[in-house]
């Protein structure tokens, strides 16, 4: 008897030639439904994601570069500011006060 | 072994330029690649097809998997071997869980298939031409009780002939790995194997 070893090798080596069966061409419905995955996945042209999410960053760095000459001015070259803010807050008082 | 010839009908270059027109958004470029890589997808999901799991639903996700992460695909392999790749993953996550795993009796076997393990007990050399489809039968009786990795670990070596480094690549486990599982699954295919050829008269 051939040992179990040698019968197993011989028995693949027989399997691995049998042919498999011939690939038919792809289904009409796979198609549609991969090149449709493939659609929803792909960046949907001017107003992908991307595109947005640039334009949001640019936007709030225009916002910031356009306010901070204001409010750093405000907060640290204003001699007055404090004196301002007390006056405006004593008149604002006294309206509320008013019967 | 995985050549771009396996698939006939396109070069390497031809396959770079239909990428590069696919990551651009070209439509005709994507389906050209589908076509391409489907007999390719059919032949690897058929092979190692988990039980009760309908291929053409695996050929699906392994083709939409890459269609939709082929900006992922460096080129550094050919395009085929990551296909692969994607492909046989599929197939273990589906198989992974897979428990049904029939013990393979005499009785389970057709005369044909008798005959050829008699034959193969008792004569030297391979096994005649005419047997390749019975042979290939046997196997796939003899690797469904193995586990789902270590069967479709078997197929890669045995039935494709892939080399361990290749299996490596595809499966994504360690050398290591691929050579310690093997050495298991044969050992467990050894043992079917005889468990068979005591009960055959």
């Amino acid at each position: 008897m051939n040992p179990i070893d040698d019968q197993l090798n011989r028995l693949f080596r027989a399997a691995s030639q049998a042919g498999s069966d011939p690939v038919p061409t792809p289904p009409y419905g796979l198609e549609v439904r991969v090149m449709a995955a493939w659609r929803r996945a792909s960046p949907s042209g001017f107003w992908d994601a991307g595109l947005l999410i640039r334009g949001l960053i640019a936007a709030i760095l225009i916002l910031g570069i356009s306010l901070w000459p204001t409010l750093h001015n405000t907060a640290t070259t204003n001699p007055f500011s404090d004196s301002l803010q007390l006056a405006d807050s004593y008149t604002t008082a006294q309206i509320d006060n008013t019967p | 072994m995985i050549n771009e010839g396996d698939c006939p009908g396109m070069t390497d270059a031809e396959v770079s330029a239909c990428l590069a027109r696919g990551r651009a958004g070209d439509e005709g470029a994507v389906l050209e690649l589908f076509h391409y890589m489907y007999p390719h997808v059919t032949k690897l999901v058929r092979a190692n097809l988990p039980v009760r799991e309908s291929a053409e639903d695996l050929v699906q996700q392994v083709c939409i998997k890459v269609i939709k992460n082929l900006n992922q695909f460096s080129g550094k392999v050919p395009f085929l071997h990551w296909v692969s790749r994607i492909a046989v993953n599929t197939c273990l996550n589906q198989i992974r869980h897979e428990r049904y795993r029939p013990e393979i009796r005499l009785a389970d076997l057709s005369k044909e298939e008798s005959l050829m393990v008699e034959q193969l007990a008792t004569l030297s050399g391979d096994l005649d031409s005419s047997q390749k489809v019975e042979a290939k039968e046997l196997v796939d009786k003899l690797l469904a009780g193995l586990r789902p990795a270590d069967r479709l670990l078997m197929r890669l070596m045995y039935l494709e002939g892939h080399k361990v480094e290749e299996i490596s690549g595809l499966t994504g486990w360690n050398i290591a790995l691929v050579k310690v599982r093997a050495f298991r699954a044969r050992v467990q295919l050894r043992r079917r194997y005889a468990l068979l050829m005591k009960e055959t008269p």
